[in-house]
């Protein structure tokens, strides 16, 4: 119980210095939500003026503007650890790694839950897909979907943040795992917008529960060896 | 902080029921690709002393202190430290030793204050105490007028006091000092000084690389040169070297690149 607490201890710390030098950091912030905004206004001109297309089109778009962002700030959460020797000092602190992933995760799935819930309204306003009904699910699946992005995009950018070429090793390596996510966080999008008419979004749901449970456990098994030298 | 219960006995130890060597390395070789930084160091330092590191640049002396700060592993050689492996435990090794390197470790979005309040938690304060202790060391160091500004605005000598007061928040047995007054003016000097001597007095072990020589060797029990990976000479008293040829030798030569 100790050692759960004093992890549970860590991991908040761990947490709490990566969401203070992320707001205090406010251009990485700005630009990542300005970037992914971008993006869903490009996917518009791209798709052309049909309303319906782009309604259809908008749960889609969405996590693909929220994949870029997370992309984006999972790198960014580590590229703070390997600026003037944090990284080594992180690994040197006598801790249980998986608290320190618990902590990188914990603060990669609070910045893409914000990043979600500002692209939310802007793709109801950008293409006149009606969310207000829909507003609980979407949070759950928002929720969900970032908690996994976040326990895939940790252990990546662990990874990586050593590589000369992370920036494209880091998409290169993760975006073939999020698959799987990605796919599930559209369908159940699209059901919750829809009303859930065929009664599919539990299941989508239960399938991005299993995939944040699965990918948890395995970046926590796999952390520390990546901390290593 | 967390308490250890796994205790290997000294594998080279001193007479029967002595305390282990604070630090004991078995040919320590390192290989950085196809250049050897370390070729082959055995040391034997016993606790409580504190002991200088020299030698020209490229000696291997920042390498040695990052392998014993399980930083880094070595290429080859055994190293236990209080007794313990600390190959197969690195784990137990970080709740023993402090290590002050080049880099600060110190995050610039944060202030001097809140990166110490991290550092603390980290190693193993908790509660009213986790601010109380940053609060000292960050007073210990003289950064207290500045201990609510961003780190991003320090100087390089503050950066260097901030990471000097993260070695007075944790509770080492052994301290692992990587060039200390680099960076430092005077008075940072000074307080590096002051600090090798309360380590000494506490019984803390200290292994300190410096370019200034006449500082550290003043507050030296022993002095180690390196010269090209390898022990070139030991003084003082404390610090015995084993073998001083290369352990990787052919290799090493084979491809005549070792410095």
């Amino acid at each position: 119980m100790n050692a759960l607490r004093r992890n549970a201890t860590i991991a908040l710390a761990i947490a709490r210095k990566d969401a203070l030098a992320e707001l205090r950091g406010r251009q990485a912030v700005g630009s990542t939500i300005f970037f992914a905004a971008l993006v869903l206004l490009l996917f518009g001109f791209a798709l052309g003026p049909d309303s319906r297309r782009l309604a259809e089109a908008a749960p889609g778009l969405l996590w693909l503007a929220i994949v870029f962002g997370g992309l984006l700030t999972v790198a960014r959460l580590h590229q703070l650890e390997a600026d003037d020797g944090a990284l080594e000092q992180l690994a040197l602190y006598p801790v249980d790694r998986r608290a320190v992933y618990a902590g990188k995760a914990l603060a990669g799935a609070g910045a893409m839950l914000l990043l979600g819930g500002l692209l939310l309204p802007v793709v109801a306003i950008l293409y006149g897909v009606p969310l207000g009904a829909a507003w609980l699910p979407l949070v759950v699946t928002v929720i969900l979907g970032s908690l996994g992005f976040a326990a895939v995009g940790t252990a990546y950018a662990g990874l990586t943040v050593r590589m000369r070429a992370r920036e494209v090793m880091l998409p290169l390596l993760m975006l073939p795992i999020v698959a799987p996510l990605l796919l599930a966080a559209v369908k159940a999008t699209v059901a919750a917008v829809a009303g859930d008419p065929f009664g599919e979004l539990g299941a989508w749901l239960q399938l991005l529960a299993g995939f944040d449970i699965v990918m948890l456990i395995a970046g926590a098994a796999t952390y520390g060896f990546l901390l290593e030298d | 902080m967390p308490q250890t219960t796994i205790y290997v006995a000294p594998r080279l130890g001193g007479a029967h029921g002595s305390p282990p060597p604070a630090v004991d390395t078995d040919g320590l070789a390192r290989l950085f690709g196809r250049s050897a930084a370390l070729a082959g160091v055995s040391l034997r330092i016993e606790a409580g002393r504190t002991v200088a590191l020299l030698g020209p640049n490229g000696a291997g002396k920042t390498t040695l202190l990052r392998i014993l700060a399980t930083a880094i592993r070595p290429s080859f050689g055994g190293l236990f430290i209080d007794g313990v492996d600390a190959l197969r435990h690195p784990e137990i090794i970080r709740t023993r030793v402090a290590y002050l390197s080049h880099a600060s470790g110190m995050y610039d979005d944060l202030t001097a204050f809140e990166n110490l309040r991290f550092a603390a938690t980290m190693l193993g304060w908790s509660g009213a105490e986790v601010a109380t202790v940053a609060e000292r060391a960050i007073a210990e160091v003289g950064l207290a007028p500045v201990a609510d500004d961003r780190v991003g605005s320090f100087s390089a000598g503050m950066r260097k006091r901030l990471a000097l007061a993260r070695l007075l928040v944790a509770r080492p047995s052994l301290v692992l000092l990587d060039e200390p007054h680099a960076a430092l003016d005077e008075d940072g000097m000074a307080l590096v000084d002051r600090l090798l001597g309360l380590w000494h007095e506490f019984g803390i072990t200290v292994v300190v690389a410096s370019h200034q020589a006449d500082r550290v060797v003043r507050a030296a029990d022993a002095t180690v040169r390196l010269h090209g990976g390898l022990v070139a000479e030991v003084s003082g008293s404390g610090v015995r070297a084993g073998a001083l040829a290369p352990v990787i030798p052919s290799y090493a030569t084979s491809l005549g690149t070792s410095r």
